[in-house]
């Protein structure tokens, strides 16, 4: 069992020795790369861990390929922003250290929902990541010279996050009060055994539920707060807003929905089909001539997740393995896609003034060849290009809606894909125009740390990769849906 | 050996990728070794693995290098065959071409673009290898385009000239209507015999398509289709038009792609498919009239011209011909032996005129020529040799394809006096109008000073040509096993005699006109009649007139009248309301937390209420 329990054990034990060690001497470097220590040693446990898998452990969290697949997701994400925030905050801001006590945190949220099976570890994972992150994004606020409007991000982030939770926790209670558990597995059986359609009081609560993670996926109409706090946020935090919170939502929420048998009730897929459609449009829409690359990522981000959804949905008509897989194929694309981007708009920032602009990245093709190629490759696998992760996971997106019959999820799909292109190619269209010379931050002159780089070749090569040969890949996924 | 076979299309192509990456960074002599040295190299892999093939005494050997792609029951492969007819052509290719190659280095000595031209040759060449030694229809359909992408690149090589630019544009949409025409054969084909494989495409055609009925249309179909791409590659009526203007490029070019290989890749589509051509008789037999009407036509233009290079290039158009009446009365072999004695003759022609309008300090017009035997005698006897070649004088190369085509037409049952009669008549204009060229640029009044330019690299490949010329007859071809055997009949002495007999005649009426005097031509062409028939001719017997005003005054018009395009206002359009609808929803964001809240609850509520109404 405590096998079992080894990566949440292992980041647990590193909060703590970071706290100590912070207590008694304030050192960034050696912070940093105790973070960066402790997080590749439960990154590395996987191995250890999976042979052992599938365990329940206490009612409350179950170990399984599913939730190791997404807690291994999840760690690579911390390390991508732990890398991201050395040169971001050395010698920009003062007192780093506290950060990476809150990643930390935060990410043991994340591995906790991913693992979790139960609606009291749904909540605290839910709650631990989201109150690490309040801090997170109000992290810089007393920078002499802060990269952006962080307090008013945190703030915004802060009540939204409070209102979702009300009403998600409402919806949990609905259910309780129906059916007197809080345990997935049993959710099903209890339902059938009420009537053959679902009672109105246990809909209105998975309902609510469902507000809660459109809220924290910033799905429309959910959304709003998301572009402001996005661009509020320093950016190794946006980063961790866009995968990590976003990882561990999509695989709680995936495996409740699997378990409650939801998608037997024509309600709940109505719904999530306007969500999803309404994303895809919207989150397009808002992009097209978005000035502001934060921004700009977190519309594309609000897309991304309705195509997320389209999947998720079709589990109501096709194998649910197959749902599974496309979806985890998706959401691992996405991830690889959106630590690249970030990590590159990150390189070009740091905590005293950040490159977010769409002319700071004018010509950044000529200034620094190397940033600007890794941002090409992510912008064309976010839009869909052949040869990229992003193409495989839509192709799969498309194939699972062409087998679940989703002809309107699919036709929106292709409107705001095609939408999507166009804001995707004016970035990469900027960058290979003529530079300016009025930067502040000289791309050409930076020194990036060597392990910014390792994640940004990493992640470069995993688009690329699943891209050309994802077959052995999806092997391993299809292994981790049968095992749901 | 015979496994090398691959390298003979990837030198070249390596070649290629050099001298592109390199970015014409490379001088004169490393792109020059580069770029005549691949076709060299691929030339001796070709004859190692030729001689081999030759001495296995197989009918074809066929090499798998990789899977293309397989799709369903769709399966492509990269594949290479070896039967008599490529091999044919495998050696012209790399032989003729690296002859060329060599010339092209002196040619283009001093051009500003030295390796660039190289770069667009060599892949001419691996195109053009994998055009006749694909073994399915893809990789012959990717040779073709890409030989056609090349000649583009090449005529408008010199780009900096709009003429130039004008006349590759002219060549490339001429022949693109000829390819649009073979694209839809080929799906036809692959649609009803369902490979992709051209020989067992060829089987399965001859097993399953009835002779009579839906099955002779479909054989009338695919192979007026295919005959459509053959017409518009090798410049046969009606899509000859553009072979004249297409001399705008460098004269190695004229030799290598408009005389020697690509043009000529029409003649080897027809003979690589000549079973389906032996069930549609009466197609097989349109394919002998049209070169029989286009060797005639072009004879005629020929003798009207004034610029060197186009004089030859109608009598390729001509010559071109002579293979289509082969193949129209079924002497396969014959086509493919005059399509190599072609090469032989025609590219040191070319190249011979490239060497006097180098000597002639660039001058084209044969009347600012004249009396140039003293100056450049090597060009003159160079010339002289070419020149008997194409007349079919006896003992040349010429002679002996030629006349093979002649008898053959003569034998053929059905029509074949018909051509023969236009084909002895077109020989008739050959040894008219080659002399005529002959004498005005060579024989008369000097005018200009012309100095012979000299070089290894020049006069070389020139004598070596000069020898295949003359004795290039002697060479068998290995065709044997591909074609059906045709029982070849001497012609009675009487028919013999006046296929001799006409040429020199020819060459007697262009020796009294233009040496002797005995007609003033000036004054001929100055008379009414006269007049109009020289411009007649002169202009293609109006064809470029007449396409003008059917084809492009319309199309143009209609671009005019379509300026602002309708169909592109609704792309716009989408634009547009994607703007409008930006600024909708854009404005939602609007940064107040009070509206976020709201937003949140009315979504929560509507949420709540579609499902719970639902």
């Amino acid at each position: 069992m405590l096998i079992d329990l080894l990566q949440i054990i292992l980041l647990t034990v590193t909060t703590v020795a970071v706290m100590v060690v912070t207590g008694f001497r304030r050192d960034h470097g050696l912070i940093n790369a105790l973070t960066q220590t402790g997080l590749c040693a439960a990154l590395l446990v996987f191995a250890v861990i999976r042979p052992v898998t599938p365990l329940q452990v206490t009612p409350l969290l179950i170990i399984d390929e599913y939730s190791l697949f997404f807690s291994c997701l999840i760690i690579i994400g911390a390390i991508a922003v732990t890398a991201m925030a050395y040169p971001y905050f050395e010698k920009h801001h003062q007192h780093n250290e506290e950060f990476y006590l809150l990643v930390l945190c935060g990410t043991l949220g994340g591995v906790v929902m991913a693992a979790s099976n139960h609606f009291v570890s749904f909540f605290i994972g839910m709650e631990m990541m989201g109150i690490s992150l309040y801090a997170l994004i109000a992290y810089t606020v007393h920078a002499q010279k802060p990269a952006k409007f962080p307090l008013e991000a945190a703030v915004k982030y802060l009540i939204m996050s409070g209102l979702a939770s009300a009403v998600m926790l409402f919806g949990m209670a609905l259910i309780y009060a129906m059916v007197g558990t809080f345990e997935f597995p049993l959710l099903a059986a209890a339902t059938g055994g009420l009537d053959t359609s679902l009672h109105p009081i246990m809909l209105v609560g998975y309902l609510m539920i469902i507000v809660g993670v459109a809220f924290k996926l910033s799905l429309v109409p959910f959304h709003m707060w998301t572009p402001d706090v996005y661009e509020g946020a320093p950016l190794p935090v946006t980063a961790f807003l866009a995968t990590i919170s976003k990882a561990g939502m999509v695989a709680v929420a995936m495996r409740l929905l699997l378990a409650a048998q939801a998608f037997s009730f024509g309600q709940i897929t109505v719904v999530l089909s306007l969500l999803a459609a309404a994303s895809m449009i919207f989150g397009n829409l808002l992009a097209v001539m978005q000035s502001n690359v934060k921004r700009l990522f977190a519309y594309s981000s609000i897309a991304h997740l309705g195509y997320l959804l389209v999947v998720v949905i079709a589990a109501a008509a096709v194998p649910e393995l197959l749902s599974v897989e496309s979806m985890s194929f998706y959401i691992a694309a996405y991830f690889f896609m959106s630590i690249a981007g970030f990590a590159v708009l990150s390189a070009l920032s740091n905590a005293g003034k950040e490159m977010d602009s769409i002319t700071d990245f004018q010509g950044l093709f000529w200034r620094n060849p190397w940033l600007a190629t890794v941002m090409i490759v992510v912008l064309l696998s976010l839009a869909g290009i052949p040869l990229t992760a992003g193409f495989i996971g839509k192709f799969y997106i498309f194939t699972t809606g062409v087998e679940g019959q989703l002809w309107f999820l699919l036709t929106v799909l292709i409107i705001g894909s095609s939408i999507g292109l166009y804001y995707y190619l004016r970035l990469i269209y900027t960058m290979l125009q003529e530079p300016h010379n009025n930067l502040v931050n000289d791309p050409a002159a930076l020194k990036l740390p060597i392990g910014l780089n390792v994640v940004m070749a990493a992640m470069t090569v995993a688009i690329i990769y699943l891209g050309v040969y994802p077959t052995a890949f999806i092997k391993t996924l299809q292994s981790l849906a049968s095992t749901l | 050996m015979l496994d090398l076979l691959w390298l003979v299309p990837t030198i070249p192509l390596i070649g290629f990728l050099i001298l592109t990456f390199t970015q014409g960074k490379l001088s004169e002599v490393p792109a020059g070794i580069i770029g005549a040295g691949s076709i060299g190299l691929a030339f001796v892999i070709a004859l190692l693995a030729g001689i081999q093939f030759i001495h296995s005494d197989a009918p074809f050997f066929s090499q798998h290098l990789w899977t293309w792609m397989s799709v369903g029951s769709f399966k492509a492969g990269f594949n290479l065959y070896l039967d008599g007819v490529s091999l044919v052509m495998m050696f012209i290719i790399t032989g003729i071409g690296f002859l060329i190659h060599v010339y092209a280095t002196g040619y283009m000595h001093d051009d500003p673009s030295f390796a660039r031209f190289f770069a667009y040759m060599n892949l001419f060449v691996a195109a053009m290898l994998i055009l006749v030694l694909g073994d399915n229809l893809l990789l012959l359909f990717m040779g073709w385009e890409g030989v056609g992408l090349c000649s583009y690149l090449l005529i408008g090589f010199w780009y900096t000239d709009p003429y130039n630019g004008y006349c590759a544009r002219k060549a490339f949409v001429v022949t693109r209507v000829g390819d649009a025409s073979m694209a839809l054969g080929l799906f036809l084909l692959f649609q009803s015999v369902g490979t992709l494989n051209i020989q067992d495409a060829m089987h399965i055609a001859q097993a399953q398509w009835p002779t009579a009925g839906g099955g002779a249309g479909l054989a009338t179909a695919v192979t007026l289709l295919l005959l459509g791409g053959a017409v518009g590659k090798s410049a046969q009526l009606p899509l000859q038009t553009w072979l004249p203007d297409a001399m705008a490029g460098p004269t190695p070019i004229s030799a290598l792609i408009h005389a020697a290989t690509m043009v000529t890749a029409g003649v080897y589509l027809i003979a690589r498919t000549h079973i389906l051509y032996m069930l549609a008789p009466d197609v097989q037999y349109l394919v002998g009239v049209i070169g029989c009407i286009t060797l005639l036509m072009a004879g005629f233009t020929a003798l009207t011209q004034s610029d060197i290079k186009k004089v030859l290039a109608f009598s390729t158009v001509s010559q071109i011909g002579y293979m289509f009446l082969a193949l129209g009365v079924g002497a396969w072999n014959s086509a493919i032996f005059h399509l190599m004695t072609h090469a032989f003759f025609k590219a040191l022609l070319f190249l011979t005129a490239g060497s006097v309008i180098l000597g002639m300090h660039h001058e084209q017009n044969i009347f600012k020529m004249g009396g140039l035997r003293k100056d450049l005698p090597w060009c003159h006897w160079l010339f002289l040799i070419g020149t008997v070649a194409l007349v079919a004088l006896p003992g040349t190369s010429g002679y002996f394809s030629k006349e093979e085509i002649l008898g053959a037409a003569l034998a053929h049952h059905e029509g074949g006096y018909i051509l023969w009669l236009g084909g002895i008549a077109g020989a008739f204009m050959t040894g008219l109008y080659s002399f005529r060229l002959y004498f005005l640029v060579f024989w008369g009044k000097k005018t200009h000073d012309g100095h012979e330019v000299m070089g290894w690299n020049l006069q070389g490949p020139l004598v070596l040509l000069a020898v295949l010329a003359l004795l290039g007859g002697y060479i068998t071809i290995p065709v044997g096993k591909v074609f059906p055997m045709v029982a070849e009949e001497e012609p009675a002495l009487m028919y013999r005699a006046i296929m001799i007999g006409l040429p020199i005649l020819g060459i007697l009426v262009a020796w009294l006109v233009f040496v002797k005097g005995v007609i003033d031509t000036k004054k001929l062409a100055g008379s009414g009649l006269g007049a109009a028939l020289h411009r007649f001719w002169f202009t293609q017997w109006g064809m470029d007139w007449l396409y003008d005003r059917v084809f492009v005054f319309p199309y143009v018009g209609l671009a005019r009248l379509n300026k602002s395009d309708f169909i592109d206002s609704i792309y716009n359009g989408i634009a547009k309301l994607t703007l409008v609808l930006h600024g909708l929803v854009s404005d939602t964001q609007t940064g107040q937390l009070r509206w976020y809240a709201l937003t949140m609850i009315s979504g929560v509520l509507l949420l709540v209420s579609i499902g719970v109404f639902l």
